[in-house]
């Protein structure tokens, strides 16, 4: 095992994991049918499967907890109407069939006969309806209530495996969220669990949520009765293992030694640069997968001065040399973006927008002089009429993630470097950070957002004031709005796309409004006895635990 | 306090009282239990002023810290008009600063800690199910100080190198930040002897590294205190009369120089629960335990205002709690201050 990089602050890990202990090695290798990538039989049933995780959920209630990282584990319990294949064409799931109306305004769910909840109440249309009455409740869920659920006219159950649902204007992201909403019994509202989430809040997932302990562990058993996979899923019939167990371990270099020590067998969240010691090597599987939504961006404040002035924003862009401050930071495991979408979006993606800017210092300091930043001060930066060229940068300390705090820095030295740019990085309070973001005095701000299927280009492009809640640049170009609608009243999605295209085109090529840095992803190692290990189809996050067995 | 000063007003103290001469063990223990009862008495009464002082304290500086909690609650694309509304409404939110604490102050009364923004639970049994492990953890990492330091300190006072070297070594381990010395312990018998488990709070086990990280962490402190108190006791005129009847060297420290040397160190030991407090945070982050301190980081953070509170007050209690406690101690360890009590 060898270990090609290391960062100061994680070399002692590195130590540990360059020396393993002998004794688990030997067993390792006496176990001579593990040869990963070659499982000799086919999914074996039974066994406990210890995975360690990052996030521990601050609700276990799927219908209010907003965390990405929770998804692996909650999905287990708890499932929704349809399923989502790569290709971002929707599955049935508890629901056989679904049917949206010529108008897209009356959307229809046949559900699946036989669909059981853990509390042994039968999945039935009138089970549907009270779970949308529910969060149509402000004191039960206030940003489904005001988001997408403020669309929905009315919610019927017209027998008993059937529901109905008309909206009062079109929507195209509705089918998304109500196809993905996770349904809960209707016992289970009434449980004194039902805000916390928990044991006395019912799914129908392969897996019972059988116990939590806060700050340590959460258990899952498995649901026997269980026969209603998507087709999106690796198998049908009950899951293979008996039972998982989730363990919360929020340092990634404790979670990395227990996995080391076989203490762990699968972990999440691998930091970039320690992901070589799982990398190609026999006795683990390593998988990563890019995160869906918005890349990892700065976006310039188009109010204030020096951002408001379009060759600003491009001279920024152009001095910095992106791929290699990425390569160094997370020592190539990272992904670079270019675009205000994903590049993981099967429908979305402008790939057309590929090296069209960027690393070209030369251009940077000749929009800079024609800008009139031709002064230089004592430190070397631009300035004019007296004034330094400065970009603050508020990073919020709790978001500081992924050494995003490190790859501000490196860019901090790059634009100074190439082209005398003041780019102050500063890593604050939540509370400071949202004080600045109201006051908009800021000159970038750093942002990435998982939400797919468009949610994501509405919430940074739309009107600030209207829908468009993280509109960091504040752009208001009318083009903005217009082409957003369009991409709404329509479920077909070719049209959407070239919406989308059109808005792409326009905000990074011709306003540049932001600077695309890296795609975030998700990480999964394990050892290599444990298989079925992935990602869940279109969402990308990590999968639950469905599909997993355990080699002998 | 420095460490020396105490160590100066200790030695004042004994050179004192062994001046002071002989009580009649009866009228000692009369005047040692009204001392008590009345030391008992003025303490809950300042107890509850330091109560609800904590709590006003620490409501006030929410209120000023930056931003708000609706900013804290709703992800930002979630920020409707309606939905902040909602929120502010479901949470009383939307009434004046002083009604809000007012109402907190009156329910406190009632023993009631209020309800979890984030968590959706009772704040007294969010608490209340996380103290025992962080009890567990303090206790023991207390207990792991307090044998280190009195086998070091016994062992190295009044040698010169033996006392350096050990100040030394100690020195360095209390600059050590407890998260670096946790993240060495787990490299070394965790992942690589595989002696103890990473995590969890599943039996004494997972207990020993945790509880080894939290007492390294303050050992040096009280090490250093207790050592200066046995050197200076084996100093004064009354060591010599101990060797003079032909006492040992090693009962002379433990049986007396320990004794005279243990009074600063429970002054100490109140700061040092303090110290441990802040400790269990990191420490159970490290090793992903439950506990107390993981709740008040992940309030703090989130500005769960609720909870702030209630760990405040929890924190206060205890520390209210282990000061009477001390001041019983020391009434018990030196009967000379039972002594100066009634003079």
């Amino acid at each position: 095992m060898t270990v090609s990089r290391r960062t100061l602050g994680l070399s002692l890990l590195s130590l540990a994991a360059a020396v393993p202990f002998a004794g688990t090695l030997a067993a390792c290798s006496e176990s001579s049918e593990a040869v990963p990538g070659a499982p000799s039989s086919g999914p074996r049933s039974g066994g406990t499967l210890t995975w360690g995780v990052e996030t521990e959920a601050t609700t276990l209630n799927p219908q209010l907890n907003g965390q990405d990282k929770t998804k692996l584990y909650l999905r287990n319990a708890y499932e929704s109407l349809l399923a989502r294949k790569d290709d971002g064409t929707f599955v049935g799931w508890l629901a056989t069939k679904w049917e949206v109306s010529q108008d897209q305004l009356t959307y229809t769910f046949t559900l699946r006969d036989g669909v059981k909840f853990h509390d042994g109440e039968a999945l039935s249309a009138a089970t549907v309806v009270t779970n949308v009455t529910q969060l149509q409740d402000a004191t039960y869920n206030s940003s489904s209530a005001a988001g997408p659920l403020s669309h929905v006219a009315s919610v019927k159950a017209s027998d008993d495996t059937t529901v109905v649902l008309v909206l009062k204007d079109r929507y195209a992201p509705f089918l998304d969220y109500i196809g993905s909403l996770a349904l809960l019994s209707t016992k289970s509202f009434a449980s004194s669990d039902l805000k916390s989430g928990g044991p006395g809040v019912a799914g129908t997932g392969p897996f019972v949520l059988a116990s939590y302990a806060k700050g340590q562990q959460l258990e899952f058993t498995r649901f026997e009765e269980y026969n209603w996979a998507p087709e999106t899923r690796g198998h049908q019939g009950a899951a293979h293992l008996e039972k998982v167990i989730y363990r919360f371990l929020p340092e990634s270099s404790v979670r990395l030694g227990a996995l080391q020590s076989q203490q762990l067998q699968v972990i999440e969240g691998v930091p970039g640069t320690l992901a070589a010691q799982f990398k190609d090597n026999p006795q683990y599987s390593y998988q990563t997968s890019l995160n869906t939504g918005t890349p990892y961006s700065l976006y310039f404040n188009s109010t204030v001065e020096p951002t408001s002035e379009q060759k600003v924003r491009e001279a920024f862009r152009h001095a910095v040399d992106l791929d290699a401050i990425l390569t160094s930071v997370y020592a190539g495991q990272r992904t670079r973006a270019w675009s205000a979408v994903s590049p993981q979006d099967p429908n979305f993606y402008d790939k057309s927008l590929e090296g069209t800017y960027g690393n070209d210092p030369a251009k940077a300091n000749a929009l800079l002089d024609e800008a009139g930043w031709t002064g230089r001060d004592g430190d070397g930066f631009r300035t004019k009429d007296g004034k330094r060229l400065t970009i603050v940068n508020y990073q919020s300390k709790p978001y500081v993630r992924d050494q995003r705090d490190v790859l501000l820095q490196a860019i901090q030295a790059q634009v100074k470097q190439n082209a005398g740019i003041d780019f102050d990085v500063q890593v604050v309070d939540s509370g400071i950070a949202d004080q600045h973001r109201a006051a908009r005095d800021y000159g970038t701000w750093d942002n990435s957002n998982t939400n797919p299927d468009g949610v994501d280009i509405e919430y940074h492009w739309l009107l600030p004031d209207h829908g468009g809640f993280i509109n960091l640049s504040v752009a208001t170009d009318p083009e903005l709005v217009d082409w957003l609608r369009k991409a709404q009243q329509t479920t077909d999605v070719a049209e959407r796309a070239q919406h989308y295209f059109a808005l792409q085109q326009f905000v990074i090529a011709e306003k540049a409004y932001s600077l695309p840095l890296y795609e975030p992803e998700d990480q999964i190692a394990a050892l290599a006895s444990v298989q079925g290990v992935g990602f869940r189809t279109y969402h990308q996050l990590p999968e639950n635990a469905y599909d997993i067995w355990l080699e002998e | 306090m420095t460490v020396t000063e105490i160590g100066r007003v200790s030695s004042l103290v004994d050179t004192e009282a062994e001046r002071a001469g002989t009580t009649s063990p009866a009228s000692e223990q009369r005047v040692g239990l009204r001392t008590t009862l009345f030391a008992v008495l003025r303490r809950l009464a300042g107890g509850v002023v330091v109560l609800w002082l904590t709590v006003t304290a620490a409501f006030v500086a929410l209120q000023l810290a930056p931003g708000s909690v609706v900013d804290a609650l709703l992800p930002v694309e979630q920020r409707t008009p309606e939905a902040v509304a909602a929120l502010l409404t479901e949470w009383g939110l939307d009434r004046p600063v002083w009604e809000q604490y007012l109402d907190y102050l009156l329910r406190l009364t009632h023993g009631d800690l209020g309800t979890s923004y984030v968590l959706h639970r009772p704040v007294s049994e969010v608490i209340g199910t996380q103290l025992g492990p962080t009890v567990q953890l303090a206790l023991t990492g207390l207990l792991v100080a307090l044998v280190l330091a009195v086998l070091l300190s016994t062992v190295t006072a009044g040698r010169p190198r033996a006392s350096r070297i050990a100040s030394g070594v100690e020195l360095a381990v209390v600059s050590i930040p407890e998260f670096w010395l946790g993240i060495v312990l787990l490299v070394v018998f965790s992942f690589r002897l595989g002696w103890f488990p990473v995590a969890g709070a599943n039996g004494l086990q997972s207990l020993v590294l945790p509880a080894l990280t939290l007492g390294l962490g303050v050992v040096g402190l009280v090490s250093q205190v207790l050592r200066e108190g046995v050197e200076r006791s084996l100093e004064q005129p009354w060591a010599l009369s101990v060797r003079a009847r032909g006492s040992s060297e090693t009962a002379l420290r433990l049986r007396h120089s320990l004794r005279h040397a243990a009074l600063p160190v429970t002054t100490l030991l109140a700061w040092l629960i303090g110290g441990l407090f802040g400790g269990v945070i990191v420490v159970e982050q490290v090793f992903g335990r439950p506990g107390i301190g993981v709740v008040a980081l992940q309030a703090a953070q989130g500005r769960d205002l609720p909870v702030v509170l209630g760990v405040a007050l929890f924190s206060a209690v205890v520390y209210v709690a282990v000061n009477t406690l001390v001041d019983l101690l020391a009434l018990v360890i030196d009967p000379r201050l039972r002594t100066e009590a009634r003079g």
